[in-house]
C-alpha cells in the first residue's frame, strides 16, 4: 500500500474515532441557547443500575392502615376547656383518637383489627408473595419487596435513570422514568379479579378468567406495541358470543378490569372469532405492565387487601448505594484500565502497540454506542464484563503478536511471519470466540425468557463485547498492514527482531 | 511451572481445594445457625431495622446538618447503621441497621432525634420527624439466582459438548471439572470471606466460568498444537502438560489479571465516592474472589487433573489397540 493511501485511511479512521469519541463522552451546554439546552453525551445517557443511580422506594398501606405522619396530620387539635365549641371539638378529637390503634410505627383502624387481629399481618405477607411474583416478571436488575412494620409493604426497584437523569441534567428523561416507575407500581399492585365486560354485557359470572384466557403477552412490531391476548377454546366461544352481542347492541368498547380498575379498552368493529387478538398500547413498558397484571389476575393471583394505589403514590428516589458520583468514578476506573492497556501495548510493541490502541478505542466506542442504543442497563457487574471483553481483545491480539514474534525469530520475513502467526492462532482464537459467543447468547436467551434482569444485561453486554473483539482482531491485521506500509523497517515498527538463520 | 511440576502434584491440589471447600462449607454452616445465614446476604435478601427521617423544608445544605444531628444521637446511644441513603427528590433520609442491632437503643436514638428536632424546628428542620421501622425481607431477586444458575449450568454443559467435539474427550472432561471446581472454590470463598451476597453474585459466578473457559481454551489449544511436535511427543505425560501450562500461562492469566486490576482500581476510586466501604466491597471482593479462584483453578488444579485424564485416555487407547490386535 502506498504512503498516501495509508495516510488517507488512517486520517479517516482517526477523525471518525475523534468525532464519535467527542459525542460519546462530552456533555455540554448547546451554543447560542443561553445555557438552556444541554447536550448529554452517549455515556451520560446510558441507563444505570440501582448500584449507580439508587432505588425508587415506596410503601403500600392497606386500607385502614396509615403512617404516623398521616395520623398526626389528620389529628384535630386538643381543645382547651372554655374555648368555642369545646364539646364538639373534644368529641371530634376523641372520635379520631378512638378510631385508630398504634401498632409500632403505623396506626391501624380499630374495626379492622377487631375483624382481622389474627390474620391482617398474614394477609400482608401473602400479598408480598403475590406482588413478588408480579415484580419478578419485570426483569429488574435488582428489587426487593418487604413487610414493613408488620402491616405495610415496602417496594424498592431500580430507578433505571441515566447519569444525566440522576443528576437532573435531563429533566425529560427523569420525568419519563419516574412516570414509568409510578405507573408500574400502581398497575402491579392493583388488587381484584380479572373481568371483561362492555356497558351491557359481560363474561358470565360463574366462569373464571383462566377458563377464557391462555395468556397475555407483550407484543412489539415496527415500534408499535400491543398486548397479545390468546384465548382458550372456551374463551374463543365466550368472547365470540360477547362481542357478537355487543355488535347487535351497537356497542364498541370491550373493557378489561382488575377489581374495579379499568386497565384496557378495545374498540371493536366486528365480532372476535380468532384464537387471539391484540390491544395496542403506548409503549413497551405499558405493554409489559398490562400483560403482567392481566396474566397474574387471570391465573387467580389476587391480593387479599386493597392498597389504594389508584391515588398518587409517594415515591422516594434514594441516592446510589455506591455514592452520589459512583457512575463518574466507575467511568474513570474504566478509563484508567483502558489507558493502562494502551500504555502497556505501546511500551511492549511500539508502533504496533498504537494499532492495538486504536482497536481498544474502537472497542470502547462500540460498547458505549451499543449499550446506549439497545438500552441495556449497566451495573458495576456489567462493567466487569466490558473489562473481560477488553481482556479478550488484548489477549487475542497479544497472542497473535507473540506468535508473529516467534516466527520472525525463526528468520521469516515480516509478511510471511504475519501470515504464519495469524494462521497458527486461527483455531484457538476462533474456538475461543465461538464457544464464548454461543455461551453468552444462550445465557442471554435463557435470562431474557426467565426475566433474570442483571445477568441478562451482563450476558448481552459480553455478547456484544465478544463480537466486537473478534471483528477487531481481524481489523487489527488490516490496520497493521495499513499503518506499517509507509515504514521502511517493518521489524522496528513492531519492536521485533529478525534472527536470520546461519544457512541464509 | 515446568520446574515446579504442577501436573504431578494432583493430590496436593485436591487436598488444597478440598480444604478450601471444607472450610467454606464449615464456616457457612456455622454462620447459618449462629449468625445471619450461610452467606452474608446483602440488602435485597436481608431483614433489617431502619430509621427514616422525613423533612418538609430545609434550606440548601441543611440536610447535611440533619444527618450530623442523627449521627450524633446514634453515636450517643451506641448504635451503628450499615447503610445510609438520601432521597434525591428530597424529603427523606434513611438509615439501615442490621436485624441484630439493639432495638431499644435504636428507638431511644429515634426519641432523642425527635426531641432535638422539636427544639430546633424553628431555625432548622421544620416539620421533621424520625420514625423507627422493622423491615422483613424474605423474597426479592431470588428467582434471578435460580434462573441464572440454570443458564450457568447450561453454559458449562455446552462448553463440555463443544470441547468434546472440537478437542478431545479428556480435555472436555478436564474443562468441565475445572468449571465445577472453580465455581465451588468461588462459592466457598464467598462464605469464608463473608462477602455480602446479592443477586449480583450470579454475574460474578458467570464471570468465573467465562474466565475458566478462556483459560481452558488457551491451555488445551497449546496441548492440541504441541502434539504435532516430535520433541514434545518424547516428553513424559506430566512434562507435556507442564510445558503446555507454561506456554499458555500469560494467555490464561490475562483475563483474571484484568478483572483483578478492575476490582483494585474500582476500590481505590469508589472509596472516594461511596458512602460506606461495605457497599463497594460487594463488587470489588466478588471480582477479586472470582479472579483468584479462576487463576488457582485454571493454572494449578486443571493441569494436574488433565495430566491424569490424559494418561487414563492414553492407557485406554493402548488397551483397545492391544485387544484389537489380539
Amino acid at each position: 500500500m502506498g504512503k498516501i493511501k495509508s495516510a488517507i485511511i488512517t486520517a479517516i479512521l482517526l477523525a471518525a474515532i475523534l468525532v464519535l469519541g467527542f459525542f460519546a463522552t462530552v456533555s455540554c451546554a448547546v451554543p447560542n441557547s443561553n445555557g438552556v439546552k444541554r447536550y448529554n453525551s452517549f455515556i451520560s445517557s446510558i441507563r444505570l443500575g440501582a448500584d449507580l443511580t439508587g432505588e425508587a422506594t415506596t410503601v403500600l398501606y392497606p386500607e385502614g392502615v396509615i403512617s404516623a405522619a398521616d395520623y398526626f396530620e389528620g389529628l384535630p387539635a386538643l381543645p382547651v376547656e372554655g374555648e368555642d365549641d369545646y364539646a364538639d371539638k373534644l368529641e371530634k378529637y376523641e372520635k379520631y383518637t378512638g378510631k385508630y390503634v398504634q401498632r409500632g410505627s403505623v396506626y391501624v383502624e380499630k374495626d379492622l383489627l377487631e375483624d382481622e387481629e389474627n390474620n391482617l399481618s398474614d394477609k400482608v405477607k401473602k400479598d408480598v408473595e403475590v406482588l413478588s411474583a408480579r415484580f419478578d416478571r419485570k426483569g429488574y436488575s435488582s428489587y426487593s419487596l418487604s413487610v414493613q412494620d408488620d402491616y405495610t409493604i415496602r417496594i424498592a426497584v431500580p430507578t433505571n435513570f441515566s447519569y444525566s437523569a440522576y443528576k437532573q441534567n435531563n429533566a425529560t428523561a427523569r420525568s419519563d422514568e419516574t412516570a414509568k416507575i409510578s405507573r408500574t407500581i400502581q398497575y402491579l399492585a392493583t388488587s381484584g379479579e380479572l373481568s371483561v365486560s362492555s356497558e351491557k354485557h359481560s363474561i358470565p359470572a360463574k366462569d373464571t378468567a383462566a377458563d377464557y384466557f391462555k395468556s397475555f403477552t407483550k407484543y412489539s412490531a415496527a415500534n408499535n406495541y400491543a398486548v397479545k391476548i390468546r384465548l382458550t377454546a372456551e374463551g374463543k366461544k365466550g368472547i365470540g358470543k360477547l362481542t357478537s352481542d355487543m355488535m347487535a347492541d351497537e356497542e364498541t368498547a370491550l373493557n378489561f378490569y382488575v377489581g374495579e380498575t379499568q386497565l384496557l379498552s378495545l374498540t371493536i368493529s366486528e365480532a372476535i372469532t380468532g384464537n387471539s387478538f391484540y390491544i395496542s398500547v403506548n409503549d413497551a413498558s405499558y405493554a409489559e405492565d398490562y400483560s403482567i397484571i392481566l396474566n397474574s389476575a387471570a391465573n387467580g393471583e389476587v391480593l387479599n387487601l386493597d392498597y389504594g394505589v389508584s391515588d398518587s403514590l409517594k415515591i422516594n428516589y434514594g441516592s446510589a448505594a455506591l455514592g452520589d458520583n459512583a457512575a463518574i468514578y466507575l467511568f474513570v476506573s474504566m478509563l484508567v484500565l483502558f489507558a493502562g492497556a494502551i500504555v502497556f501495548s505501546v511500551i511492549k510493541y511500539r508502533k504496533l502497540g498504537l494499532v492495538n490502541a486504536i482497536m481498544i478505542l474502537i472497542y470502547a466506542l462500540v460498547i458505549i454506542t451499543s449499550v446506549l442504543l439497545i438500552e441495556i442497563q449497566l451495573t458495576v457487574a456489567g462493567a466487569f464484563m466490558i473489562i473481560l471483553g477488553l481482556a479478550l481483545l488484548c489477549g487475542s491480539n497479544f497472542a497473535a503478536f507473540e506468535a508473529i514474534r516467534g516466527e520472525t525469530k525463526r528468520g521469516k520475513t515480516m509478511r510471511a511471519a504475519i501470515k504464519a502467526g495469524y494462521r497458527s492462532r486461527l483455531t484457538a482464537i476462533l474456538d475461543l470466540h465461538v464457544v464464548l459467543v454461543l455461551v453468552s447468547l444462550m445465557t442471554t436467551l435463557i435470562c431474557m425468557f426467565t426475566c433474570a434482569g442483571e445477568i441478562f444485561a451482563c450476558a448481552f453486554i459480553f455478547f456484544i463485547a465478544l463480537v466486537a473483539s473478534y471483528i477487531l482482531y481481524w481489523f487489527t491485521r488490516f490496520m497493521w498492514y495499513v499503518l506499517s506500509s509507509p515504514a521502511k523497517d517493518k521489524f522496528a515498527f513492531c519492536g521485533f527482531k529478525r534472527e536470520v538463520p546461519v544457512d541464509d | 511451572m515446568t520446574n515446579l511440576k504442577i501436573s504431578a502434584k494432583m493430590h496436593i491440589m485436591i487436598i488444597v481445594s478440598a480444604v478450601i471447600i471444607a472450610l467454606g462449607i464449615a464456616v457457612g454452616c456455622v454462620c447459618h445457625f449462629v449468625a445471619d445465614g450461610y452467606f452474608n446476604y446483602s440488602g435485597e435478601y436481608k431483614s433489617y431495622q431502619s430509621v427514616t427521617v422525613s423533612y418538609v423544608v430545609l434550606d440548601f445544605g441543611k440536610d447535611d446538618e440533619l444527618r450530623d444531628l442523627c449521627d450524633e444521637e446514634f453515636k450517643n446511644n451506641g448504635v451503628k447503621y450499615y447503610n445510609y441513603s438520601k432521597a434525591t427528590n428530597g424529603g427523606e433520609l434513611t438509615f439501615k441497621f442490621s436485624e441484630n442491632s439493639d432495638t431499644a437503643k435504636i428507638q431511644a436514638a429515634v426519641e432523642a432525634i425527635n426531641a432535638k428536632l422539636k427544639d430546633e424546628s424553628a431555625d432548622m428542620t421544620g416539620l421533621s420527624s424520625a420514625v423507627y421501622h422493622t423491615v422483613k425481607t424474605e423474597l426479592g431477586g431470588a428467582n434471578v439466582i435460580i434462573y441464572g444458575s440454570v443458564a450457568l449450568a447450561a453454559s458449562v454443559v455446552f462448553q463440555f459438548i463443544y470441547f468434546a467435539i472440537r478437542y478431545k474427550l479428556t480435555m472436555a472432561l478436564s474443562a468441565l471439572l475445572a468449571n465445577v471446581h472453580n465455581l465451588a472454590i468461588f462459592v466457598c470463598l464467598l462464605s469464608l470471606c463473608r462477602v455480602p451476597v446479592s443477586s449480583t453474585v450470579i454475574v460474578f459466578a458467570t464471570l468465573t466460568v467465562l474466565m475458566t473457559m478462556i483459560g481452558c481454551a488457551f491451555l488445551f489449544d497449546r496441548a492440541r498444537k504441541n502434539i504435532k511436535d516430535e520433541q514434545f511427543a518424547k516428553l513424559t505425560n506430566f512434562e507435556q502438560v507442564d510445558l503446555c501450562a507454561k506456554q499458555s500461562l500469560v494467555s490464561v492469566c490475562v483475563a483474571s489479571v484484568c478483572v483483578a486490576s478492575a476490582a483494585a482500581v474500582l476500590f481505590v476510586l469508589m472509596s472516594i465516592s461511596a458512602l460506606s466501604v461495605i457497599q463497594i466491597a460487594i463488587p470489588v471482593l466478588l471480582g477479586l474472589v472470582s479472579a483468584i479462584s479462576c487463576v488457582y483453578g485454571t493454572l494449578f488444579f486443571t493441569p494436574a487433573v488433565y495430566s491424569r485424564f490424559k494418561r487414563i485416555g492414553e492407557n485406554f487407547k493402548e488397551a483397545r489397540k492391544k485387544s484389537k490386535k489380539v
